[in-house]
């Protein structure tokens, strides 16, 4: 304690050190604050109308979208614009798998599934008043495709190689006709012409606009892109002249509300008209909603937890299967997914219709079957194993309390799973890498949006895409399953397509490489005020020039 | 006053210049061997599950990660120099323009919420002071003990919850209306309740600390003095001592400037303010790593300016430093 003089003085300097400081932050912030008076967003007309402008609607997003260009995308929260500015070649009807044509009017696949033929929709204009032609197609696959392209700077394009990879070129035939010849049979091209990273762009936008047309987007789709004020909103007018017809509504607004809570606050408060993906604890209150509406679709996702068998304990199919049976899906998805998901019986979902089958061999609930399995297997018990959990991610769903409810049903029969949980990124990383040495189980989600079990299965249960080759985690390998799959490539009727993986189903639930748990249905909700708006069961938004708010 | 001695000032300022540049350099650094040592691979994250290990290298090879960490850092800094600072992995735009927008919403908020706080702060400390042990002076000390207890983001909410769905007064979220025009008058009904929820800590903080210091100073002799010569008592409380009992306060500033950028991430998060904070969330959690870099960047370039101008300030308010 020093005498009160000297105390006095050491405050005072004290004062004025930070008296000084905060001068100097002063200035910092002062130079600052001219530039802050500046107007901040870019669009034009200072109307204060409210979200509910008859005409407009507003759609709110889980995240800034990333891009704008269809081939640079990945996520699927970016995606949700694209088809509001663009059109496929193909897309799907209006609530099923089955195709429809679009840019496209009609199409041929040689018997030999090595050249696709496409008559393309005459008449149809760019949004910057150019005509759309069999080379803008020729030109947006081949800028996709060709890494030494001369707009191969435009991207990187990380899905085109998987999607269209087996495209060997694309061929002007005459202006309405276009043809892609193959370097391989590739029965699943059809349907990857309805994905989002197909979706033919403006070539003389991106000419002009080169590495900006990911900001300044050019398509043929039933709105044209205004304004993207970064963070706040994205704004798109209505193309009068769409060929499948105008528009209802005059003007498109999408909004980034990155946090659940916040977002479902913001739709409940009027600030937004449609939100995608209600949490399953906030589904009561939008239901109970007078002003609210709210829309579920069934979707093509699969929610699974892999097991790795190529240690013990889950080497053993017996072992396997008594985990399956020992997880109770129903209390899963209707305790703690609310019902935003129904059980799952294998590893290809039930909206795919043409390739689904529920006759294989099923594991409901049955604890007691589950420890009855474990004694024939021989294995000691109890059993410890690792159970890699993430904390969110990507169709993930809840998976936190899902990987907690999954190792209490565990428990129950002696199986004691240690969680260890990730982010997202580090999550992905690991599983990338395989479950290998480090872990037995580890969660995954996957979606089918382009309906073909191609894009998913070679992927995950393939036995050459074993981690880190490819995101088969678990290393599950089958000669036979690799074989049908290879085969499904080749056939061109989608019914004896459809038979091959219904085979793969069977073959795949009676080795239990995964423990299946659920299909997430799709969920969204909408203010009164808006109609037409359908839940495609791809979890694209489509034909939304039927989309009308009063 | 004394006039400065420009050598001396000059050589001291450049010192610091150098030192600036020295823990910038630092930082720098030090980013870059963190975002190098979290777990996770960009272009995992960006592909997600269904990228082969072949898109996988591609996709490093397209941003330069597939260099040894020394090449992309020397790299990156000759960019900096070249007042480049690389392009966002995620968003596909220019890290400079991203990070501009973002900061120039941080500091619109906290500024507004910095002048509340003060404003409301002294005038409650102040008048708590004066009417000392009054049935206003507690009540307005409670509502300030209230104000450090509760967490901010929780104020927010509730906020929300009464203004915005209860009430309809206010818009919950976001810095500007769907169709707004983008002015001062758009912003301004969507900077009220973040605004306030961010100050409401300070605010508690500085009423305290002006009330204890009014009362401090409301004691000394002078203020005796000065009422005993018949000065009207506003006179007194204004001119006497307030303006003393303010140096006090004002010590707060510079540490309560630091919260005010700082404490805005949560904020940020709970009404979709398109600040710096949640940015910086966001491409963490995406591994985007130049957007990472220069968000911090900025973010340490900030704090150190504010630190050089505080020197330089100090430089020529305190006497003994100028002629030391």
């Amino acid at each position: 304690m020093g005498s009160p003089d000297s105390r006095r003085r050491a405050t005072s300097g004290l004062s004025r050190r930070r008296f000084v400081q905060t001068l100097g932050a002063g200035v910092v912030l002062g130079v600052a604050a001219p530039t802050l008076l500046a107007p901040v967003g870019s669009a034009a007309p200072a109307s204060n109308a409210a979200a509910a402008a008859p005409g407009t609607l507003v759609i709110g997003l889980v995240a800034e979208p990333t891009s704008l260009d269809p081939g640079q995308l990945t996520d699927i929260n970016s995606m949700k614009l694209l088809g509001a500015m663009y059109d496929t070649l193909v897309r799907f009807k209006p609530d099923s798998f089955d195709l429809a044509p679009s840019l496209a009017t009609s199409w041929d696949i040689s018997s030999d599934l090595m050249l696709y033929t496409f008559k393309l929709r005459p008449g149809v204009k760019f949004h910057d008043g150019t005509d759309f032609s069999a080379d803008a197609v020729k030109f947006t696959y081949d800028r996709l495709l060709d890494p030494n392209g001369p707009y191969a700077d435009t991207g990187p394009f990380p899905f085109a190689p998987g999607y269209y990879g087996s495209i060997a070129e694309t061929i002007v035939v005459d202006p309405l006709t276009v043809q892609f010849r193959l370097n391989r049979q590739d029965a699943s091209l059809i349907n990857a012409f309805t994905l989002n990273t197909g979706r033919i762009v403006s070539p003389q936008a991106v000419k002009t606009s080169r590495k900006n047309f990911a900001q300044n987007p050019v398509g043929t789709g039933p709105f044209k892109f205004v304004s993207w004020d970064h963070n706040v909103r994205i704004t798109l007018t209505a193309n009068p002249d769409y060929w499948d017809g105008a528009p209802a509504l005059s003007q498109l607004i999408f909004r980034p509300l990155v946090d659940e809570q916040t977002r479902i606050t913001e739709f409940l408060s009027g600030g937004v008209d449609v939100i995608f993906d209600v949490p399953p604890d906030n589904i009561g209150q939008v239901k109970g909603n007078p002003d609210a509406v709210f829309l579920e679709q069934p979707g093509p996702h699969v929610w699974w937890v892999t097991l790795n068998v190529q240690k013990p304990p889950f080497d053993n199919v017996l072992v396997r299967r008594a985990v399956n049976y020992a997880v109770n899906k129903d209390a899963l998805t209707q305790d703690i997914l609310k019902g935003t998901g129904t059980p799952s019986v294998g590893p290809i979902p039930p909206a795919i219709g043409w390739a689904y089958t529920d006759q294989v061999t099923q594991y409901n609930y049955d604890p007691d079957r589950a420890q009855e399995l474990l004694k024939q297997s021989g294995v000691l018990m109890p059993i410890n194993v690792t159970f890699w959990v993430t904390e969110s991610g990507s169709g993930m769903q809840s998976p936190k309390t899902m990987g907690t409810a999954i190792q209490a049903d565990l428990a129950a029969i002696g199986v004691n799973a240690q969680i260890q949980t990730f982010e997202w990124g580090a999550f992905l990383n690991k599983y990338g890498s395989g479950l290998a040495d480090e872990a037995s189980m580890a969660e995954l989600s996957w979606m089918f949006d382009s309906g073909d079990p191609a894009h998913m299965l070679p992927n995950n249960l393939y036995g050459p895409a074993c981690s880190p080759k490819g995101f088969n985690g678990g290393c599950y390998q089958n000669s036979n399953v690799d074989l049908l799959m290879n085969a499904a490539l080749k056939i061109n009727e989608r019914e004896q397509r459809g038979a091959v993986y219904r085979q793969i189903q069977q073959i795949v639930a009676d080795d239990a490489p995964w423990i299946f748990v659920d299909n997430q249905i799709q969920n969204a909700a909408t203010s009164t005020r808006v109609s037409g708006l359908k839940l495609h069961p791809s979890f694209y938004m489509t034909y939304l020039n039927q989309l009308s708010a009063s | 006053m004394p006039a400065l001695n420009p050598i001396k000032m000059q050589r001291y300022l450049l010192q610091r210049l150098v030192l600036v540049v020295l823990v910038l350099l630092g930082v720098s650094v030090l980013i870059f061997v963190v975002t190098r040592l979290t777990p996770g691979d960009p272009a995992r994250v960006m592909l997600g599950p269904r990228a082969t290990e072949q898109q996988l290298e591609q996709l490093r090879v397209a941003y330069g990660l597939d260099q040894p960490v020394y090449v992309q850092y020397v790299s990156w800094l000759s960019h900096i120099a070249h007042g480049d600072l690389g392009e966002s992995i995620q968003l596909h735009r220019p890290v400079a323009n991203e990070v501009a927008e973002r900061f120039r919403a941080t500091l619109i908020l906290a500024i507004a919420a910095g002048v509340v706080a003060f404003g409301l702060g002294i005038t409650f400390g102040v008048v708590a002071a004066v009417r000392a042990n009054s049935v206003l002076d507690h009540a307005l000390m409670s509502v300030a003990l209230l104000g450090i207890s509760l967490p901010p983001f929780w104020i927010g909410l509730i906020f929300i919850i009464t203004f915005s769905l209860l009430l309809r007064w206010l818009p919950a979220t976001g810095m500007l209306s769907p169709t707004g025009g983008g002015g001062l008058d758009d912003v301004l009904p969507h900077l009220v309740l973040p605004t306030i929820s961010l100050a409401v800590v300070p605010l508690a903080v500085i009423a305290r600390l002006t009330r204890a210091n009014m009362l401090e100073v409301l004691n000394q002799l002078y203020v005796r003095t000065a009422r005993a010569k018949g000065l009207p008592p506003l006179a007194v409380v204004v001119r006497h001592a307030f303006r003393n009992a303010l140096v006090g306060t004002v010590t707060l500033l510079g540490l309560e400037a630091g919260w005010l950028l700082a404490g805005t991430v949560y904020i940020e998060t709970v009404f979709a303010w398109p600040g710096l904070g949640s940015m910086l969330v966001n491409a963490i959690l995406q591994r985007d790593y130049p957007l990472v870099q220069g968000g911090v960047l900025l973010v340490a370039t900030t704090y150190v300016l504010i630190n050089l101008a505080t020197d330089a300030l100090y430089v020529y308010l305190d006497p003994r430093l100028r002629h030391a």
